[in-house]
Parts: C-alpha cells; sequence; structure tokens
C-alpha cells in the first residue's frame, strides 16, 4: 500500500513539473511569435512611411508639372497675345478711325483671348482638386493641355469620366504616371501620333499610351530600370501593386499598358 | 512562528506590493485584485490560527473558493473583453462552476474539501487562459508581452490552475512527506503559489509603470 502511495506521488510530482514546464514552452513560443509579429509591424510601418514619403514626393512633382506648364503658357501664349495687343494699341492712329476701330477691334479680341487663356491656366492652377473630381476629369484635363500645342495627332478614348470610383492617392499617383509618360514622349519619342485609352476592368484600371517615335530597345531599359524617367515609374507602380507592360522597338514606336488594381 | 509559512509570505509581499503600485490605478481590475490577495491572506491566517488551536479548517477554504472562482473569472473576463465579448462562454464557465459548487455543497458535508469545484475551475481557468493566449496571438497589434501587466497576470493564473491538476485529481491519494513534517502536496502547493505570486508582483510592476509612462 505504501509502495501504490509512493508511486502515485512520483506521478503527480512528475506530471506536475511537466504542467509547469508546457506553459514555460507556451510562453516561449508567444514570446517568438510576437517577436515575428513586431518585425512584421515595423516592416509595415515602414512600408506606410515609405508610401506615405512617395505619396507627398508625388504631389510635389504634380504641382512641379502644374507650374511648368503656367510658366510655358504664360511665356508663350498669353504673354505673345498681351505683347500682340500692346503693338497694335500703339500702332492705332487716332486720325484715321476707321483703322483705329478695326485695331481697337482686333485688341478686345486678343484680351479677350488672353482672358480665356488665363482661365484655362487658374484650372490648371487648381490640378489637385482636380484628381479630387477623380482621375477621368484629371487625365482629360491632361490630354487638353497636350491637344492644344497642336503638335500631335491626338487619339483618345477615356472611360474613366464616368466612374464614380474614387483613390485619391492611387489616383494621384496615376496621374503622375500619365504625365511621366507623355514628358518622355515629348522629350524622347519625336512621335507625331499618340494614342491615349484609359478604362476600368475587371476591378483595375488600365492606362495604355500609344505613340509612333523613334522607339527603343526595352531590353536594355529594362535591365537598368533606368533612364527616360522609367525607374521612378516602374517604381510607382510596384508600390500601388500594379503591372506595366512596355512595348517598343527602335523605328516602330512605343506603347505603355499599365494595370492597377482599383480602386 | 506558526504564522510564518513560505505562502504567507508570498502573500504579505503580493499584497503590499498590490497596495503599492496598483490601488490607485483608475482600472477596477486591480482593485478587486487587490482586496482578493487580502482575503486570501485572511484566510490563510485564519486557517493556520484554526489548524493551531485543532479545529478544523476546511469549511473556511470552502468559502474562500466562492471568492477565489469569482475573482479569477471577473479577472479572465477583463482580460479577454480586450479582445473579443467573452459574455456568453464566461456565462457557461461560471454557471458550471457555481451549479457544481453547490452540488457539491448539498452532497457531502461542509467539512469535506470541494475538490470537485477546484478541478472543474480549473479546467475553465486553463481553457480561458489558453483563449486569451490565442487572442494574443491573432490579434493584428503588437504588444511588448515584456511589459504587458495582463499578459504576466493571466500567466500566473495559467501556472497555477494548470500546475494543479495533478494534485486535484490525486488529492487524498498519496501523502508523502518530503521535507521533514511536509507532505508532496503541501510543497507542490507553495511551489504553485510562490509562481503564482511572484508573476502577480511582476504584473503589479509592470501595471505601475505603465501607468507612469501614459500620465
Amino acid at each position: 500500500m505504501q509502495n501504490e502511495t509512493t508511486k502515485i506521488a512520483l506521478l503527480v510530482a512528475v506530471s506536475t513539473l511537466v504542467f509547469l514546464l508546457m506553459p514555460v514552452f507556451l510562453i516561449l513560443y508567444i514570446r517568438s511569435y510576437n517577436r515575428h509579429k513586431k518585425n512584421h509591424f515595423l516592416e509595415k510601418q515602414n512600408m506606410q512611411q515609405r508610401f506615405d514619403s512617395e505619396i507627398l514626393q508625388t504631389r510635389i512633382e504634380v504641382q512641379d508639372q502644374t507650374m511648368q506648364s503656367i510658366a510655358t503658357e504664360l511665356h508663350d501664349n498669353v504673354g505673345q497675345l498681351l505683347s500682340l495687343t500692346t503693338l497694335t494699341l500703339n500702332s492705332v492712329n487716332l486720325n484715321d478711325a476707321e483703322k483705329a476701330k478695326r485695331k481697337i477691334e482686333n485688341s478686345l479680341s486678343l484680351v479677350n483671348k488672353s482672358i480665356k487663356e488665363l482661365r484655362e491656366l487658374a484650372k490648371l492652377l487648381h490640378g489637385e482638386q482636380l484628381v479630387e473630381n477623380g482621375i477621368g476629369h484629371a487625365i482629360d484635363q491632361e490630354i487638353n493641355w497636350l491637344g492644344k500645342a497642336g503638335t500631335y495627332e491626338l487619339k483618345t478614348n477615356n472611360l474613366l469620366t464616368d466612374s464614380q470610383l474614387v483613390s485619391p492617392d492611387k489616383d494621384l499617383i496615376i496621374l503622375r504616371l500619365l504625365q511621366e509618360i507623355i514628358n518622355n514622349v515629348i522629350k524622347h519619342a519625336q512621335a507625331t501620333y499618340i494614342q491615349i485609352d484609359s478604362y476600368l476592368e475587371d476591378g483595375a484600371l488600365h492606362l495604355k499610351v500609344t505613340e509612333n517615335g523613334i522607339g527603343f530597345n526595352p531590353d536594355e531599359i529594362n535591365a537598368k530600370k533606368a533612364g527616360m524617367g522609367l525607374n521612378s515609374i516602374y517604381k510607382r507602380i510596384e508600390m500601388i501593386n500594379g503591372k506595366l507592360a512596355l512595348n517598343s522597338a527602335p523605328g516602330k514606336g512605343t506603347s505603355i499598358a499599365i494595370e492597377i488594381p482599383y480602386p | 512562528m506558526r504564522y510564518v509559512s513560505p505562502i504567507v509570505i508570498a502573500e504579505i509581499t503580493c499584497l503590499i506590493t498590490a497596495i503599492l503600485l496598483v490601488w490607485k490605478d483608475r482600472n477596477v481590475f486591480w482593485k478587486v485584485i487587490t482586496c482578493y490577495i487580502a482575503i486570501a491572506l485572511g484566510t490563510e491566517l485564519y486557517a493556520i490560527y484554526l489548524a493551531s488551536k485543532h479545529i478544523h479548517n476546511l469549511w473556511l477554504f470552502n468559502i474562500f473558493l466562492i471568492f477565489e472562482s469569482s475573482t479569477i473569472l471577473y479577472g479572465l473576463y477583463c482580460c479577454l473583453k480586450q479582445y473579443t465579448t467573452p459574455k456568453p462562454i464566461f456565462l457557461i464557465g461560471s454557471g458550471v462552476v457555481y451549479l457544481t459548487y453547490f452540488i457539491f455543497l448539498f452532497t457531502h458535508p461542509f467539512t469535506d474539501p470541494n475538490t470537485l469545484t477546484i478541478s472543474v475551475m480549473s479546467v475553465f481557468f486553463t481553457l480561458y487562459c489558453l483563449y486569451y493566449y490565442y487572442l494574443l496571438l491573432k490579434d493584428e497589434n503588437f504588444i511588448n508581452i515584456k511589459t504587458h501587466p495582463e499578459f504576466w497576470w493571466v500567466t500566473g493564473v495559467l501556472f497555477y490552475y494548470f500546475g494543479s491538476t495533478m494534485s486535484n485529481i490525486f488529492d487524498g491519494l498519496f501523502s508523502v512527506k518530503i521535507i521533514g513534517v511536509a507532505t508532496l502536496r503541501y510543497c507542490i502547493y507553495v511551489l504553485l503559489n510562490l509562481i503564482l505570486y511572484s508573476l502577480w508582483v511582476y504584473s503589479f510592476i509592470c501595471r505601475m509603470k505603465q501607468r507612469k509612462l501614459h500620465s
């Protein structure tokens, strides 16, 4: 009987030890899991910070682009119109009433044109509000601006203007992507024809820009992931989980298709 | 000297720490725990006094059981409340524990140790502690467990009730003396109490630091 009691006592002692060790291992596991969770949390926080800083950078670039457009417009368009108005008004001979009347009418027409141009500029100044109205409107504004130059034959198919979906951060990045692509075309492509398509399909926003410029070898560019502003385009698309398809060949123009999960 | 036992020393230390560090806490939870430790200490001292007079003292522990189960249930409820709505599972748990207690009370003399309720209670407390850990791991927000008071409070509860499972099951079947007159059962309970109160003292320190940080 005494032997039985000792056996039970031994069993209880050993099992209690095991039962006490189990929470110890549990705590060690929780500690290790928690450490992983902490790293994941910090990484997420870091990514969010990077995203925020990229958004800020994009906002600054969009503003810069707007300022450049305004400066160019003021210099090349409104400035010229007002200079012409001054010249016309200076040449008015009040003794020749008929001619003077015609010149004043011309000046008036030039001033009205300048006012119209300034109104257009005012719209540009509200570029950020334009994005708030939806990416469709922002793309429209960008295309109108490109069309005003009259340098390119433009074909556009923007189906995003009717869309009710919005995603403020992504909209800003998409607008900047379009601006960068257009800048590249203007600076390097020597194109005469540009086609811009934008639409929503299967929960993704598609933006395609095709031109008939001099083209380039995409393998070289992809290998370097640099040059012609492509680096920042790739980086931003990656940031919003998008995809980019680049088709180009020397002498055969370039086509850039972007697909971004939306909204 | 009769009143000085390791359990009493652990309880006094824990009570003093609780009064100094968490009694002024705005959270009712810490006040309830402090009161519970005071009741546990009172019970322990009175039980020693009764034993010294050769009077049966198990009825005292049976009364204390009500305070013990209610306080730990309340404490675990507060901890789990931060992550989920634990009302349904606690209604079931407390229902089963109190039902077992009263069934045992009506079917056994009041001087019998209520081991059945202690065993049932231990199972529920262990399950709640494990559920707390599960929710803690599942939660998206990261917490620093090293300094998280509730975590260490729950850990103390888990050690005590999970560790005492075997002693509860085999209660009365073994009475081997290992150190002088101390039985193995007593030694196990001393060890469990030391672990419980040490972890609770640590949780009070964490809470005090947390409060200072937030003020």
